[in-house]
């Protein structure tokens, strides 16, 4: 199979580079009309802030990677692009690098199932463009397979791996609902933001927030349809919540124990989450020894988010396995379009269907008529598939697997259901 | 069909253990593939057991409450099955090896120890004893089932502050969801405890003539009772929550199983029935 694919990705180039490469939803209509003839007969290019790539069939047989390093190289000329940030794969170390990357085991951030959507609407586009093919039409319904196999079979993209999600995952560990909770979030700076979000996300019940300048919490709070508690009189407020996060970069404490202590007595001792993911921190880290109080830090949100690393790194064989058995499924359909063994198919499914129907006829012919019956079916359909045989000998006897033909097999298969039809099978 | 019963009496220890083992294993390795094989094979124990119990009752002629170890054998059943009826209804699986744990001492002790009573004394052929009975094992895998969860309970809020986020943490629902199951437990255990004492101080004088308030294991329940009556009220109030209900539900349960092995393994009362 002559499937070609290049890929900058966070192995092979620094994050600038990367962010240069960078390719919006119309570059990369642009780029694929351009790559379309010129370099490509179908493919598909998948940008995400980690990679830039390229998959497709060469129009011609001197379509080579150096050709399309050249042509990414040429359209990013002002960026320090070089071969060696380019990674390179033909045949079926080309569809297993698909495999790996939409199974989210060539991720930066192993198991991240966003890749899985991402591919997806790559090839959305590729479609609507007319990129798509016979052959990468079944290229990615085989990456579709793998991307979901390694999310039901494996724990791939179980547990939290980053902070804030770590967050959530820690406060789920203590309330069973989060909607009918309500939290604060004070600093409203990036991460208080993302904090923000994704509890508005996780569906809290009750969202606040309180930030030092009044007018940028303002802003965040129309933005996520939430309350704002001025700064100055927030800890008059404490005690309505059950989740604080703080996130602000103070450079001391906000939070005392007596704080918290005092808030704890007027919640009649009802649970309460204080996440501190300031550095340096806003909550004094002692009010983790009053009953009830849940504190953490970055560091223990930290330690969550290593071992469901490590975890999903022991994934990765089970990941691999999948991905060996779905290139095996993929060649084994791949080579059967090779025409030999579509001849034989072929001829196998119309035997097979002459032989039942003579089978279930035959009590309606006396058996000097039966020799006759088989003589002349078999004659039928030797008339039948001559024509379609000669035809696909032609293209056996030339001896090359050209997309066209592979294209022309595979419609066949499909017309006569040959691959979900297996006549052995139907015999016993 | 004595030997049927003799031989379901050996093979159950071996089902509640070999379950066990597919719940612990499960537990430490947390496989999907494993999660539905576990519950059938907690399904077939029961199956077994309950085939037990009724041949049992169909051949000696009694249901098997006449004396410790057949009442031991009716509450390993109890208790493993209301954790099965617990998992169905609340999809929760992680729980179970620390459950079915209990239901593998009462069976094993039964196993070992039971002999075959065909006669019994006729008080123990009563209506009411039966009803005194059941609602007191059901009461008393009530309140197993809610030191379990209060244990678990107690385990997941020392894993959480003291951020060692271990199979504990992994494994187990919520602190509240944990909470919750450790309450309703107890107030199940509560009402059918509280049942069984009214038929028990109604009955029980005109029943046995040696009949005696001190009797220690009446003493025993009624303890647990008050104790259980007492955390369920605060908690119900709003007064008391978490920590204090779960170790109250514990002390509860370990008063529960002192009482039951004093009255019966020393012989001090006529609760014992040996």
């Amino acid at each position: 199979m002559n499937l070609l694919a290049v890929s900058i990705n966070h192995h092979t180039a620094p994050v600038e580079l990367r962010e240069a490469l960078y390719l919006g939803s119309e570059d990369v209509k642009n780029l694929v009309s351009e790559a379309k003839g010129k370099l490509f007969s179908e493919g598909l290019v998948i940008c995400t802030c980690n990679r830039t790539e390229f998959y497709g069939i060469p129009v011609d047989k001197n379509t080579s990677y150096f050709d399309v390093q050249n042509f990414v190289i040429d359209k990013k000329s002002s960026h320090k692009i070089s071969p060696e940030h380019f990674q390179s794969f033909m045949s079926r170390e080309a569809v297993k690098h698909l495999f790996k990357v939409i199974s989210g085991i060539d991720s930066l951030l192993i198991g991240d199932n966003q890749i899985f959507k991402q591919v997806k609407d790559s090839f959305i586009v590729a479609e609507e463009m007319s990129f798509t093919g016979f052959l990468m039409k079944r290229v990615f319904d085989s990456a579709t397979i793998v991307g979901k196999r390694a999310i039901t079979e494996t724990e791939i993209s179980e547990g939290a791996v980053t902070v804030s999600y770590a967050a959530v995952q820690l406060i789920e560990k203590i309330f069973s609902t989060l909607n009918k909770k309500s939290a604060l979030v004070i600093g409203t700076g990036e991460t208080g933001e993302i904090a923000a979000k994704h509890l508005r996300d996780r569906g809290i019940g009750r969202l606040a927030l309180t930030n030092r300048s009044f007018d940028k919490a303002e802003k965040l709070a129309a933005d996520l349809n939430t309350a704002v508690f001025p700064f100055a009189n927030f800890k008059e407020h404490l005690h309505k919540f059950d989740i604080i996060i703080s996130a602000t970069s103070a450079p001391d404490l906000i939070l005392t124990k007596d704080d918290i202590k005092k808030a704890m007595k007027k919640r009649n001792g009802a649970s309460m989450v204080l996440m501190d993911i300031a550095i340096p921190r806003d909550i004094d880290p002692e009010t983790k020894n009053i009953d009830y109080v849940f504190y953490h830090d970055i560091d223990s949100l930290n330690i969550i988010v290593e071992q469901n690393l490590s975890k999903r790194k022991s994934e990765i064989p089970k990941v691999e396995k999948i991905i060996e058995e779905e290139l095996d499924n993929f060649f084994n359909w791949y080579n059967s379009l090779q025409a030999a063994p579509t001849i034989k198919n072929l001829r196998d499914y119309f035997e097979t269907i002459r032989a039942e129907e003579v089978d279930k006829n035959k009590n309606k012919f006396s058996d000097d008529d039966r020799e006759k019956l088989e003589i002349v079916t078999k004659r039928i359909i030797n008339k039948i598939l001559h024509h379609p045989t000669i035809e696909l000998r032609k293209s056996a006897e030339s001896g090359e697997n050209t997309p066209e033909s592979a294209t022309r097999l595979g419609i066949l298969r499909e017309l006569f259901g040959i691959d979900n039809h297996k006549p052995d099978e139907e015999k016993k | 069909m004595i030997s049927f019963i003799d031989f379901l009496n050996i093979l159950l220890p071996f089902l509640y253990v070999i379950t066990f083992g597919i719940y612990s294993y499960d537990f430490m390795k947390g496989r999907k593939e494993l999660a539905n094989y576990k519950r059938l094979f907690l399904f077939i124990t029961l199956l077994f057991h309950a085939i037990y119990l009724i041949t049992r009752t169909l051949y000696f002629g009694h249901p098997p409450i006449t004396n410790v170890f057949e009442i031991f054998a009716v509450l390993a059943f109890a208790i493993a099955f209301s954790y099965f009826v617990l998992e169905l209804v609340t999809d929760i699986r992680g729980t179970g090896p620390f459950i079915i744990i209990i239901s593998i001492l009462f069976q094993v002790i039964s196993s070992i120890e039971i002999e075959h009573i065909v006669a019994v004394k006729d008080v123990l052929k009563s209506n009411l004893l039966g009803i005194h009975v059941f609602s007191a094992l059901v009461g008393y895998s009530g309140i197993t089932i809610s030191a379990v969860y209060g244990f678990l309970y107690l385990m997941l809020y020392k894993e959480i502050k003291l951020n060692q986020f271990g199979l504990i943490f992994n494994r187990m629902p919520n602190l509240e969801i944990l909470e919750k199951l450790s309450f309703s437990s107890a107030i199940i255990g509560f009402a059918l405890l509280t049942i069984a004492i009214i038929i028990g101080i109604i009955w029980l004088p005109q029943a046995f003539p040696d009949f005696s308030y001190a009797d220690p294991k009446l003493i025993g329940t009624s303890i647990v009772w008050i104790l259980y009556g007492i955390g369920i009220t605060a908690k119900l109030l709003g007064k008391w929550r978490g920590k204090k209900v779960v170790i109250l539900s514990i002390v509860g349960f370990v008063i529960a199983i002192l009482s039951t092995m004093l009255t019966n393994f020393l012989s001090l009362s006529f609760h014992s029935f040996y």
